[in-house]
């Protein structure tokens, strides 16, 4: 009887939170980030944007094949021109060796700081701080788990350089995953990107534009603990080259892109990553 | 008698002609926009400058780092609040130019 309260509390989560961003008031912008790096822009003061988005992973290898399909839908605030509050609340349907489960995944809240802008004409160049917290909404007791049941905290520096032609980006975060059910606790994870963008044609303002990115992502994990024992096969570390496009036309963004593993090292036997496709829309209101 | 007034009708006419274009000017704002790059960006200039009260409408040149701000009749664009919101935009106002200043 203990499994459908929790459900139910669940739900009561996210519709808290859905309600909340819903009382927002609907203006909103936002700026050119790459596609799986977060970045430092961010939207203007008092605006809101709203993003829906599809992402789909799969990895395999040592007998394991799994897939990871999501639906996407965030929502940024800009309570400042260089604070935001931003939510992310997502649909999971995963498969693990032929078997299935779906449903609610793990709420995200976040907020970036952005404590350095600099501007010249044509160029910003600006660093932000992010903070992010996930929270337990997934159901943490089905096969294949959907979330990991534990409230886990991200914290990093983002640097962007935009100009007309030329976009430059780093990140450096790290998350800290909590135990959660089960008494298993995720290795902490650490990432790190580079990316570099291109604007193959210069266009105006209510004109197509369009932008190519090329991130270099690596991802490192710590291994699992389950009730205070390392877990061997967890943790290890990827590395992905990620081309991807932004495409814009005013205030509508469209963000897609594919992450290709390069390298890995992972501990024990693990299934190795395949691919990781995204696809996001975004409507500035 | 009747040719004096066709010719001040006629001079009338073309003195109100060729100071049209002078007086839409009069109403014209430039700001002198730094860190636009993008038109996704520029959006939000266009909804922080084009949301002040007496624009009238706002044309972006990107490459230019330029924002032209038409005014309603008689309104009047004081720069502070123009550079506060360039600033709410996310990007910053280097040049301020009233209408009919050299720029």
């Amino acid at each position: 009887m203990k499994l459908p309260i929790i459900k139910h509390r669940r739900g009561i989560y996210g519709l808290a939170i859905v309600t909340a961003f819903a009382l927002i008031p609907w203006t909103s912008a936002k700026a050119h980030n790459p596609i799986f790096t977060p970045g430092p822009h961010l939207i203007y003061n008092g605006g809101l944007e709203v993003d829906a988005g599809y992402t789909r992973g799969r990895k395999s290898g040592n007998g394991e094949k799994e897939t990871e399909n999501e639906g996407e839908t965030g929502f940024e605030y800009g309570l400042t021109a260089d604070w935001t509050v931003e939510a992310d609340i997502s649909y999971l349907d995963k498969d693990l060796n032929a078997t299935g489960s779906s449903g609610l995944g793990d709420v995200v809240l976040r907020s970036r700081y952005r404590f350095s802008r600099i501007s010249t004409k044509g160029v910003q160049k600006s660093a932000a701080i992010l903070a992010q917290v996930k929270l337990p909404t997934a159901d943490d007791d089905s096969n294949p788990r959907l979330g990991s049941g534990s409230t886990d905290f991200l914290g990093g520096l983002l640097y962007g350089y935009e100009s007309r032609r030329w976009y430059y980006n780093l990140a450096a975060r790290y998350r800290l995953n909590t135990e959660g059910g089960g008494g298993l606790e995720k290795g902490d994870k650490q990432f790190l990107d580079i990316v570099g963008g291109v604007r193959p044609f210069l266009t105006g303002y209510k004109q197509p534009d369009g932008v190519l990115f090329l991130e270099l992502n690596f991802e490192n994990s710590g291994r699992d603990n389950l009730n205070g024992s390392d877990v061997t096969n967890s943790g290890g570390w990827e590395m992905f080259l990620s081309p991807g496009i932004f495409a814009t036309y005013r205030n509508v963004a469209l963000r897609t892109g594919v992450q290709i593993p390069i390298a890995d090292n992972l501990n024990g036997k693990q299934a190795n990553s395949d691919y990781r496709f995204k696809f996001e829309m975004k409507y500035t209101f | 008698m009747t040719k004096r007034i066709r010719n001040f009708i006629l001079a009338a006419v073309i003195t109100l002609m060729t100071a049209a274009p002078a007086w839409a000017e009069n109403h014209i704002y430039k700001l002198y926009v730094d860190g636009l790059a993008c038109p996704f960006c520029a959006y939000g200039v266009e909804k922080m400058v084009g949301g002040l009260d007496g624009v009238k409408s706002i044309e972006i040149d990107i490459d230019a780092g330029v924002v032209n701000v038409t005014m309603k009749d008689d309104a009047k664009l004081d720069q502070d609040v123009a550079k506060k919101a360039v600033d709410d935009a996310g990007f910053s106002l280097r040049k301020f130019a009233e209408p009919g200043s050299r720029s």
